[in-house]
């Protein structure tokens, strides 16, 4: 009995035995089949997927903190080709949601090129339709009857950011825009397309959850923070749109720099365009200069640049701020006759009286006694015929004519004196007149503050360009422009404050002549003078109230200083200096 | 029951031949019940693996999503309180623009300007193989290996 039973265990052990290694023996020829090879063959067609991911675009903030470029959802809205069920109902819904026309949708859909399984049919979809067309699917799939696709299966929707402006037109010109590429066009979104666009990354994504940390990293784009202040920006816009009017000017520009560094805190030019409405940038400009003027349109800015030709006088130790001489009136410079802006002789006059009254005989004379050597070094060291490196795309380096050059005329050295037949950027003057304001040295204009990426950010230090005149001569200069101001009751004057600055009225070159009856009338202003915190320039272009800078530009300019004191928290100057003396 | 009795019984069970019999089916299925444990913990295991790792794909979409409801959020307070906006609020509500004389500076000891600070929101830890510590995304197999590997490498 006890062998029957052994001999049992044995067998019934052998048959277990034998089933395992049949098993075993199949499991290894099933693994190893060509059958296998084709069924993991097709899981790893699965295992990965490539995908693009596109980081989204920095976002662009003023220096308080104020969106002004940002990012929104829009949609995608595409149909899969392999399981369309109903082609003439997706194109009812996408014409009737999204305007498109029936016929044309329909037929893309219907007659497809030969291949493709997935076709785009709108883009840029607002959210409220493509959430209708969504409910729509939605509606369409819970009538259908059970284990059937809805009338509206295939419909894709997939969404992705588009750029953004809170502001629409504020500041238009310093911000740019993006196109539906996605490529920057214009100030900082061209400047610093790369920065805020981010790297595209594409990688092939595991679906095996085992393997999700595999997930690539995607960094959105790099943040900006400008030196703009939207609310200054503001201001100077409204100001300036008032200002046209008022004189009856063609176009113009405000432009405020903080002069110890170099912040550009407004940036207003006519005209602006609503960025969200980019595709009408050829409605409103016909060329690109007029985009921001401020940087890319150069004119001969008449008197104000008197200031750089005093300075390189005063600097050169050509003449000092008391030195006299008789004006006559007139003076003959290469053979032409250069005369004052009245054509009247104003007699006895000191350097103060010379930028008081904005003498052009005064200027053409120190301009001659320097000789073109000298006041043309001034001039380059001051930056006129150069870029003056502004982080923003589309500078223009305006045109300084120099001796040798097939079109410079010994008359050029005595009309470049007072700036005419010179070509600069209202920003190229400004960076000039930084060195005046800021103790001799020219600062970089920037509009870049700071930038932010992955919780870090680096702030962008104020750059010097250069010191072409020393601090004792800038020091000085501004006394004079600021008694000259005041001496003469000037109407850009702001109570309370201490104001240095110079008008500028220029005619405008019509067909080789020089008319009268249309200029540039500018004025470029800082303060307070002994601690300048803004300067201010103004171009009011053909103004039909006035020719007269003083009569036009110099007002705009009192009324943008004081709004500028008040929105920047600058006290008077008795209150700073009595602080300041505590 | 006497100790005689008791003798005769362990010597019976001691020259038994189904004992070596048994001990043999005991060691198998000690064997068998031992990779059984190893099999379900490895099962185990890597369910939770793959139940995680669905999860982790999940909250990347989750989180792409709601980073991109966050920055629509974010452009949409930008445009409900643009400068024109809030420019018009005001009026509607009696202020007016100030002059400059109209202002008054009071002196605050310690008080200085605020600047900008960083504006990007605080970096969201990243899914990478780098942050994750490896008992949290290796198989046993892979343990395993690892450890045969580090044995043979630390071998002189």
């Amino acid at each position: 009995m006890r062998q029957q039973y052994a001999n049992r265990v044995r067998v019934l052990a052998a048959v277990m035995v034998l089933i395992s290694f049949a098993i075993i023996v199949q499991l290894t020829r099933i693994q190893n089949s060509p059958e296998a090879a084709i069924f993991r063959q097709q899981a790893s067609n699965y295992a990965y997927e490539l995908r693009t991911f596109y980081p989204d675009r920095g976002e662009i903030y003023d220096r308080s903190g104020h969106l002004l470029a940002g990012n929104r959802t829009v949609y995608e809205v595409g149909v899969d080709l392999s399981v369309v069920r109903d082609p003439n109902a997706i194109a009812a819904a996408i014409s009737v949601e999204l305007g498109r026309d029936y016929a044309q949708v329909l037929d893309a859909i219907q007659n497809p090129p030969e291949g493709v399984t997935y076709m785009v049919l709108a883009d840029f979809v607002e959210v409220e339709p493509a959430v209708r067309l969504q409910e729509l699917k939605k509606t369409y799939q819970k009538q259908a009857e059970e284990g059937t696709a809805g009338s509206l299966t295939g419909l894709e929707f997939k969404s992705h950011p588009q750029r953004s402006y809170p502001e629409n037109s504020l500041a238009s010109n310093v911000i740019g825009f993006v196109s539906r590429e996605g490529r920057g066009y214009f100030g900082i979104e061209e400047k610093y397309d790369t920065l805020l666009a981010g790297s595209p990354v594409q990688a092939f994504v595991p679906t095996d959850p085992n393997k999700a940390f595999e997930i690539p990293r995607v960094l959105n784009g790099t943040t900006l923070v400008l030196t703009i202040n939207r609310d200054l920006q503001a201001a100077a816009e409204q100001i300036l749109d008032e200002s046209l009017y008022t004189y009856g000017s063609n176009g113009g520009v405000i432009a405020i720099m903080d002069p110890r560094n170099g912040e550009m805190l407004a940036m207003a030019v006519t005209p602006r365009m609503d960025l969200n409405q980019f595709w009408n940038y050829a409605s409103i400009y016909t060329n690109a200069s007029e985009f921001n003027p401020i940087i890319s349109m150069p004119y001969e800015p008449g008197s104000v640049l008197k200031i750089l030709t005093m300075a390189a006088a005063l600097d050169s130790g050509t003449v000092t701020p008391r030195t006299t001489y008789l004006d006559t009136g007139a003076i003959m410079v290469g053979g032409a006759t250069i005369q004052n802006w009245n054509q009247e002789p104003w007699g006895v006059q000191d350097m103060t009286g010379c930028l008081q009254h904005s003498l052009n005989v005064c200027m053409a004379t120190l301009s001659t006694q320097m000789g073109a050597g000298t006041f043309y070094s001034y001039m380059d060291n001051f930056g006129l015929g150069h870029l003056t490196g502004v982080d923003l795309a589309g500078e223009a380096a305006g045109r300084l004519k120099l001796p040798g050059d097939a079109d410079w005329y010994p008359v050029d050295l005595g009309t470049n004196s007072f700036g005419q037949g010179v070509s600069a950027t209202p920003l190229q003057i400004m960076m000039a007149a930084s060195a005046i304001a800021n103790g001799g040295r020219t600062v970089t204009p920037h509009t870049l503050y700071a930038m932010a990426r992955d919780g870090r950010q680096y702030n962008v230090p104020a750059q010097f360009a250069g010191s072409p005149i020393s601090e004792q001569t800038a020091d000085t200069l501004s006394g004079m422009l600021s008694v000259s101001l005041e001496s003469e009751g000037s109407l850009a004057l702001v109570p309370g404050y201490r104001i240095a600055g110079k008008t500028g009225t220029a005619q405008i070159p019509v067909n080789g002549f020089y008319d009268n009856t249309q200029t540039n009338a500018s004025f470029i202003g800082w303060g307070p003078v002994d601690d300048p915190q803004f300067m201010i320039y103004i171009w009011l272009e053909r103004p039909s109230a006035s020719i007269w800078g003083s009569e036009t530009a110099a007002p705009v300019f009192a009324e943008m200083a004081e709004k500028t004191v008040i929105l920047l928290d600058i006290p008077p100057d008795y209150i700073r200096q009595g602080i300041a003396a505590k | 029951m006497n100790i005689q009795h008791v003798n005769h019984l362990v010597h019976a069970y001691k020259i038994a031949p189904w004992r070596v019999q048994r001990q043999w089916i005991g060691n198998v299925l000690l064997v068998v019940v031992a990779l059984a444990m190893v099999a379900t913990l490895y099962l185990d295991v890597t369910s939770q693996a793959a139940i995680a790792g669905r999860e982790i794909q999940d909250l990347t979409a989750s989180i792409a999503a709601s980073q991109q409801v966050s920055a629509d959020l974010q452009t949409q307070l930008a445009s409900l309180t643009s400068a024109r906006v809030m420019g018009q609020r005001a009026l509607e509500i009696g202020f007016r623009p100030m002059k400059s004389g109209e202002a008054e500076y009071l002196v605050v000891p310690g008080y200085s300007v605020l600047e900008p600070d960083i504006l990007s929101s605080v970096s969201v830890p990243q899914l990478s193989a780098l942050t994750i510590p490896p008992e949290y995304n290796e198989s046993l197999l892979d343990w395993v290996d690892k450890k045969i590997v580090n044995a043979v490498g630390g071998m002189p």
